[in-house]
């Protein structure tokens, strides 16, 4: 048998996968060690092989084959756009991308004139603004902190992801448009898909008795 | 910067060994489709932009690497052969007389986005079968495919054949507008079956319509899932095309290529001319596809000349990368002698090289350098 390889998104997303991998019986021992600077985790017995990698980087690993599965937030996904099967919608992670602003923002929406709008998601931007919207936009790329943009005077309003909205209050700006929801994503290469078929849709039938 | 040390990034110099190995592999392949009596046909590496327009449906026109000629026109470098061997074909050939079978190897560019490890300038070999459109010539490609990547050295592989009609006459069924018809092939394609329930619950359907609609996803494996697709639709055409497959299939185990062979109802391929089977080859150790092919029955109408076509293509870069990750060597070729020789033996060692190539050994002379002598 070969090795069935998952690059997971480090941090949260990865340990809540772990969490639901143990439920149909997948462990991991290795992973759970915090000292450990191992980069792959194995499980000798299922011949599953386990990796953590930064978010963006996940469908890259997914898409060239490098690994077979992967789990991945739906931002990432729509912002890389790879070639891949998307094949579950976990449950969890769940938050919303939105376009956020102060309240005086929200007539420069309506208005169809040129605004600038920061993000960190500059496809997910475009698509909303020019392909839904119809809304000539400046998109301002930045990596963090997104919400400094607005109370700067960088950008007129935000895009990007809100979860509780606590720190959207805290600074004044509020949610004035939402751009889809989101949650974490189970992903497949093409070819693993179809080379293991047999092993890739028993684990998927299996994690959907435990979402259910 | 030292440019003329570089190549620009997505194309690269291909040399020693893997040159030598690259040859080889395409050799095989040539041979192969040499057994299938296909004849081979040049085109040129750049063309008029119509010949590869959205209307002919290829790849997206930002992707193509244009220029312009002194008229202004502009001209292409070619992404895929399908379209410039069908306006060959158009030409020069009566296929509505009888079928014409064409080959083809050479490079084609598409400019993809930068840093995602994919090369801009791949070769490819394929193959068009251009005016025959019965279901012996769609068994006969497919066992062509099985046949060239056995010929590689290959064993471990598998042919997904989809069926484009399928989808197709259950869209007409359902009778959706463009935009959504767009949305939900994507969805489908990446095999989301979550957001193609989503999307049909939406569009209120009849139950048997929403109920093939949300299986697609799920509708690929072995012969079986042929009897699945039978099952879900009572839509004549789309019936006809399930008993298209099955009649391929029946023709398929002649060959005795159909342990190759799967189904998948949820491939719904980019390129917008195929319109009939579509098929896809995989290995193990490259991500991507082998072979892409499909029957294309509209694309020669846009040459001027309407005629029933099949065909793919290999992507030999993909194999060969597949075939060194699986440890699978080409059958060898003769090493080469160094025949080396001083300035005084120069009668002696010309004869004898002559006469060693005149064996059929691949032999290269070096004069040794005297003492002294760059």
């Amino acid at each position: 048998m070969r090795y069935l390889t998952f690059a997971l998104t480090k941090g949260r997303l990865a340990s809540k996968t772990m969490d639901m991998l143990e439920k149909v019986g997948i462990t991991c021992e290795e992973m759970r060690d915090k000292e450990s600077r191992k980069l792959i985790f194995v499980n000798e017995d299922l011949k599953l092989r386990f990796f953590l990698a930064k978010g963006p980087d996940v469908p890259t690993y997914v898409e060239y084959g490098a690994a077979d599965i992967g789990v991945v937030g739906k931002d990432t996904l729509l912002e890389e756009g790879r070639r891949l099967y998307e094949v579950m919608d976990l449950g969890f992670g769940k938050c919303r991308m939105c376009v956020c602003g102060p309240e005086s923002a929200r007539k420069v929406l309506t208005t169809n004139q040129q605004i600038r709008v920061a993000t960190k998601y500059p496809n997910i931007a475009r698509e909303y603004f020019y392909g839904r919207k119809h809304q000539t936009v400046e998109i301002i790329k930045l990596n963090g902190s997104i919400e400094l943009a607005p109370i700067v005077g960088l950008s007129e309003v935000i895009v990007d992801i809100v979860e509780t909205g606590s720190t959207l209050r805290e600074n004044g700006l509020k949610v004035l448009e939402e751009v889809c929801p989101l949650s974490a994503r189970m992903v497949v290469n093409q070819v693993s898909m179809k080379m293991e078929d047999q092993r890739i849709r028993g684990l998927i039938a299996d994690l959907k008795k435990v979402i259910e | 910067m030292q440019r003329i040390f570089h190549t620009p990034e997505g194309v690269r110099d291909i040399y020693g060994e893997e040159c030598g190995r690259k040859r080889r592999l395409q050799e095989q392949i040539h041979r192969v489709f040499r057994q299938y009596g296909y004849e081979d046909i040049e085109t040129p590496t750049f063309e008029y932009f119509e010949v590869f327009s959205r209307e002919v449906g290829t790849i997206p026109s930002k992707d193509l690497y244009k220029f312009f000629d002194r008229e202004g026109n502009t001209l292409v470098l070619r992404p895929d052969f399908t379209p410039s061997v069908s306006r060959a074909c158009a030409t020069y050939f009566f296929p509505e007389q009888t079928p014409v079978s064409l080959c083809y190897t050479g490079n084609t560019f598409i400019n993809s986005s930068s840093l995602r490890g994919q090369l801009k300038e791949n070769t490819q070999m394929g193959v068009e079968h251009i005016g025959d459109a019965s279901p012996e010539a769609d068994a006969e490609i497919l066992a062509l495919t099985v046949e060239c990547l056995r010929a590689s050295g290959l064993k471990d592989f598998q042919i997904s054949v989809g069926q484009v009609d399928y989808f197709k006459s259950l869209l007409a069924e359902a009778g959706m507008d463009e935009d959504t018809i767009a949305r939900l092939r994507e969805l489908i394609s990446q095999k989301n079956e979550f957001g193609v329930e989503e999307m049909i619950r939406e569009q209120k359907l009849s139950g048997e319509l929403s109920a093939v609609f949300m299986e697609l996803p799920r509708m690929f494996g072995s012969v079986e899932v042929l009897e699945r697709a039978k099952a879900l639709t009572g839509n004549p055409e789309a019936l006809a095309a399930v008993a298209r497959l099955e009649e391929i299939y029946e023709i398929l185990k002649l060959y005795g290529c159909q342990e190759y062979i799967s189904f998948d109802f949820g491939m719904l391929s980019k390129y917008r001319y195929y319109t009939g089977i579509i098929f896809q080859a995989y290995t193990y150790g490259t991500g991507e596809p082998l072979v892409k092919g499909g029957r294309y029955n509209e694309l020669m109408k846009h040459f001027g000349r309407p005629a029933s076509s099949i065909g793919f293509a290999i992507v030999v870069d993909n194999l060969l990368s597949a075939l060194s990750r699986q440890n699978i060597s080409l059958p060898g070729e003769p090493e080469t002698v160094i025949l080396s020789y001083r300035k005084e033996e120069r009668e002696a060692a010309v004869r004898e090289a002559l006469r060693l190539r005149g064996e059929g050994k691949n032999v290269a002379l070096r004069l040794e350098r005297e003492a002294g002598e760059l």
